[in-house]
C-alpha cells in the first residue's frame, strides 16, 4: 500500500532573471515500510525532493499525497500540524538546539502537544534509551560527539511516532564506525515497520536500502523498483 | 517542558544580548520615572508653599471707585471713604461649600494713629492667623499676643528709634514693643502691628475689620469657585483672588512637566528602537533555529508566542529594575533641587505603570520581528534540508 504518492511534481526556483528547475514533472509512489535511498550528484534535486516530501517546500505544480492527505492543500498551520504528527526529520548537521540538553531536545516536538510534562519526559526518555543515549541525556549538544548528536537527532525525529522518517545525509559528517551505528539504528527501525526515506552520497549505504532512486537534473534516472527500460516521467 | 522553558533557556544562553536589552530599556524607564517623580515632588512642594505662604484670596469692603495707587504711590485728589466689614459677618465663611479648603482666615483692621505728632499706620491682627500666613516675616522678639503690645516695622523702628521692650504712647496709652519686624521692602516696614481688639479700640472701629486675607488650600479646588462662593455669603464686599504668584509658579511647573514628558516620550521611542533593532538582529541570528521549530511542527503562532514572551520577560525585568533605579535617582536628585525641601512620595500607580509601559513598549517594538520570525518558511530557514 502506497504511503506516499507524488504526481507530476515540478519545482522551480526563480532568482531574479534566473530560473532553476530542481524537479521536473516527477511522479513517485513509496509503499509503507520501505527503506528508500535517494542518490544522485549535487544539484540533482535530492534535497528538494526531501523538502517537498516533508511539507517544507511547496511544489510549483503537481501534488504530494501522504497517507491520503494532499499536503499542499493544507493551510500553513495545518501543514505544521501535519509535520508534527506524520513526519520525523533528521537533518544533515543534526540541528539540535544548542541551549537545550539531549533530553530537552528530544522533547521539543512534544512541547506543542497536549501530553503532560511527565508523559513528554517518559516518551523522550524511552526514545533516548532506544538510541542508547539515556546515560547522556543531561548533556548539552556541544558536550556530545557527532555520532551521539546524530542519535539524539534520531530520537527527536521519532519521539512523536511518525509514520514517515526523512533523513538528509545523516551519516555525511560521521566516521565509518559511527556511520554504521546510525545505519544499524535506521535499519532496526525499518525492520520494525518504519518507512524511512534517506538522501545519501555514500554508495556504501546502498546495502541498507530495499529501494533506491537515482536523480539527475531533477528527473528520476534510475529506480531499483522499476524494471529497466520502463521508467517514465509520468507513472 | 513548555514554550516558556525554551524562552528562559534561550535568554540564559544569550545573556549578553538579554543584558543589553534590559539595560537599554532600564535607562529609558529610569529616566521617565525620575523626571516624572521629580516633577511631582516639585509640584507638591510648590503647592505646599502656595498654601502655606501668604493669602491667595483678599476680601475688602466694596468700592465703586477705581484704585488710584500703584506700588505705594498714591495719586492726589482721591476721596478716601473708609468703609469697613462687620467682623461678625465673617462667620458666614463657614457656610461656603468649599469651607474645608479654607486654611486660614486673617482679618485685620487698619487706621492711622498719632505718634509724637506723626501719622502712623496701625494694623490690628488676629496674631494666630496673621503670623501663620506671613511666614516670610522675620521677627526679632515675639509676635503680639494680647493687650497693648506692638510689633513694629523696620522703618517705624528706625524713625522712632525703637528697640525691644521700649514703650510708646499712642492716644494717651502706653504700648510695649515686643517684636521688631525685619526689613521686608514692602509697606509692612511702615506698620505698627497690634492685637485686633486693641487696634479696633484705639481706632474706634469696634466689631469692624478693614480687610480679610484668606489662605485657601486649592490643590483640588479652583480658586475662582471659592471667590464666587465667598462673594455670595458676604454681600457688600469685594473678593479677589491673588493669582499672579500662583499662576507664575504653576506656569513654570507646567513648562517643566511638559519638558519632562517630552524627554520621556523621546526616551521611550529610543528604547523601542533599541528593542526593535536588537530583536531583528536576534531573529536573523536564530533563523536556522526557527526553521527547526517550524520543521518539527511548531505553528507560526508558537514562534510568535516565543519571541513575544522573550520580549515580555526582558521588558518586565527592565521595568522593575528601571523603576527602582528611577526612584534611587529621584532620591539622589531631590536634595539638590529647590533647597532640598521637596520629598519623594511612594506612588504605587507609577510603579505598576512603569512595568506595564516597559512591557508594552517591548512587545510593540518586538511585534514586527516576531511576525517576521513566524512567517519564515521552514525551507528558507533550513537550507540544509
Amino acid at each position: 500500500m502506497s504511503l506516499i504518492t507524488l504526481e507530476q511534481v515540478t519545482k522551480r526556483y526563480i532568482n531574479g532573471a534566473d530560473c532553476v528547475t530542481a524537479l521536473q514533472e516527477m511522479s513517485l509512489c513509496v509503499d509503507e515500510g520501505t527503506f528508500l535511498g535517494i542518490m544522485g550528484p549535487s544539484g540533482s534535486g535530492k534535497s528538494t525532493l526531501l523538502s517537498v516530501l516533508g511539507g517544507l517546500t511547496s511544489p510549483t505544480s503537481g501534488s504530494v499525497n501522504i497517507d491520503g492527505i494532499d499536503v499542499y492543500w493544507l493551510s500553513a498551520e495545518k501543514q505544521a500540524d501535519f509535520r508534527r504528527e506524520y513526519l520525523g526529520f533528521i537533518f544533515q548537521s543534526h540541528n539540535l538546539i544548542p541551549y537545550l540538553n539531549a533530553l530537552e531536545n528530544v522533547m521539543l516536538p512534544l512541547v506543542v502537544t497536549k501530553f503532560s510534562t511527565a508523559e513528554k519526559r517518559k516518551r523522550a526518555n524511552a526514545m533516548l534509551d532506544r538510541v542508547g543515549m539515556s546515560d547522556r541525556m543531561l548533556h548539552l549538544p556541544q558536550q556530545l560527539s557527532g555520532g551521539e548528536q546524530e542519535r539524539v537527532a534520531l530520537a527527536r525525529s521519532l519521539v512523536n511516532n511518525p509514520p514517515l522518517l526523512l533523513a538528509d545525509e545523516p551519516t555525511g559528517s560521521l566516521d565509518s564506525t559511527t556511520s554504521k551505528q546510525v545505519m544499524n539504528l535506521l535499519s532496526e527501525l525499518h525492520q520494525d515497520g518504519q518507512t524511512v526515506i534517506m538522501v545519501t552520497h555514500n554508495r556504501e549505504n546502498l546495502e541498507w536500502f530495499d529501494r533506491t532512486i537515482y536523480l539527475r537534473d531533477g528527473l528520476i534516472e534510475k529506480d531499483t523498483d522499476v524494471v529497466p527500460g520502463t521508467l517514465s516521467r509520468a507513472m | 517542558m513548555r514554550l516558556e522553558h525554551i524562552v528562559l533557556h534561550n535568554l540564559r544562553r544569550r545573556k549578553g544580548r538579554a543584558i543589553f536589552l534590559v539595560v537599554g530599556l532600564l535607562i529609558g524607564v529610569a529616566t521617565v520615572v525620575t523626571l516624572l517623580s521629580l516633577t511631582d515632588a516639585l509640584g507638591q512642594l510648590a503647592q505646599q508653599e502656595i498654601e502655606n505662604f501668604g493669602a491667595n484670596i483678599i476680601i475688602t469692603p466694596h468700592s465703586d471707585q477705581l484704585a488710584l495707587s500703584y506700588g505705594g504711590i498714591q495719586l492726589g485728589g482721591v476721596s478716601l471713604v473708609a468703609r469697613e466689614i462687620k467682623q461678625s459677618s465673617l462667620a458666614n465663611i463657614d457656610a461656603i461649600p468649599n469651607r474645608r479648603n479654607v486654611a486660614t482666615i486673617a482679618p485685620k483692621v487698619l487706621g492711622a494713629v498719632d505718634v509724637d505728632g506723626q501719622r502712623v499706620m496701625m494694623m490690628g491682627v488676629d496674631p494666630s492667623a496673621e503670623f501663620k500666613i506671613k511666614r516670610w516675616w522675620s521677627i526679632a522678639g515675639r509676635p503680639v499676643q494680647q493687650g497693648r503690645e506692638l510689633v513694629v516695622g523696620d522703618e517705624i523702628a528706625r524713625r522712632f528709634n525703637l528697640d525691644m521692650g521700649d514703650t510708646l504712647e499712642i492716644e494717651s496709652q502706653e504700648y510695649t514693643v515686643v517684636g521688631l519686624l525685619a526689613k521686608t521692602g514692602s509697606q509692612d516696614d511702615q506698620l505698627m502691628i497690634a492685637p485686633l481688639p486693641v487696634a479696633q479700640a484705639v481706632l474706634g472701629k469696634q466689631g469692624m475689620v478693614s480687610m480679610v486675607e484668606i489662605a485657601a488650600l486649592c490643590h483640588d479646588c479652583p480658586v475662582d469657585d471659592m471667590v464666587s462662593q465667598l462673594q455670595q455669603v458676604l454681600p457688600g464686599v469685594d473678593v479677589q483672588a491673588v493669582q499672579q504668584v500662583v499662576k507664575t509658579r504653576m506656569h513654570a511647573l507646567g513648562q517643566f512637566r511638559l519638558f519632562a514628558w517630552g524627554v520621556a516620550v523621546t526616551v521611550v521611542i529610543i528604547g523601542a528602537l533599541l528593542v526593535f533593532v536588537t530583536m531583528m538582529g536576534a531573529i536573523s541570528e536564530r533563523t536556522r533555529e526557527i526553521g527547526i521549530f517550524r520543521a518539527i511542527g511548531y505553528r507560526r503562532r508558537h514562534v510568535l508566542h516565543m519571541v513575544l514572551m522573550e520580549a515580555a520577560v526582558v521588558s518586565a525585568l527592565a521595568g522593575v529594575l528601571g523603576y527602582l533605579t528611577g526612584v534611587a535617582a529621584t532620591l539622589a536628585a531631590l536634595p539638590l533641587l529647590d533647597g532640598g525641601k521637596a520629598a519623594w512620595q511612594w506612588n504605587p500607580t507609577r510603579a505598576v505603570a512603569a512595568v506595564i509601559a516597559a512591557v508594552c513598549v517591548g512587545l510593540i517594538a518586538s511585534l514586527q520581528p516576531a511576525l517576521r520570525a513566524s512567517r519564515l518558511e521552514p525551507s528558507e530557514a533550513l537550507r540544509a534540508l
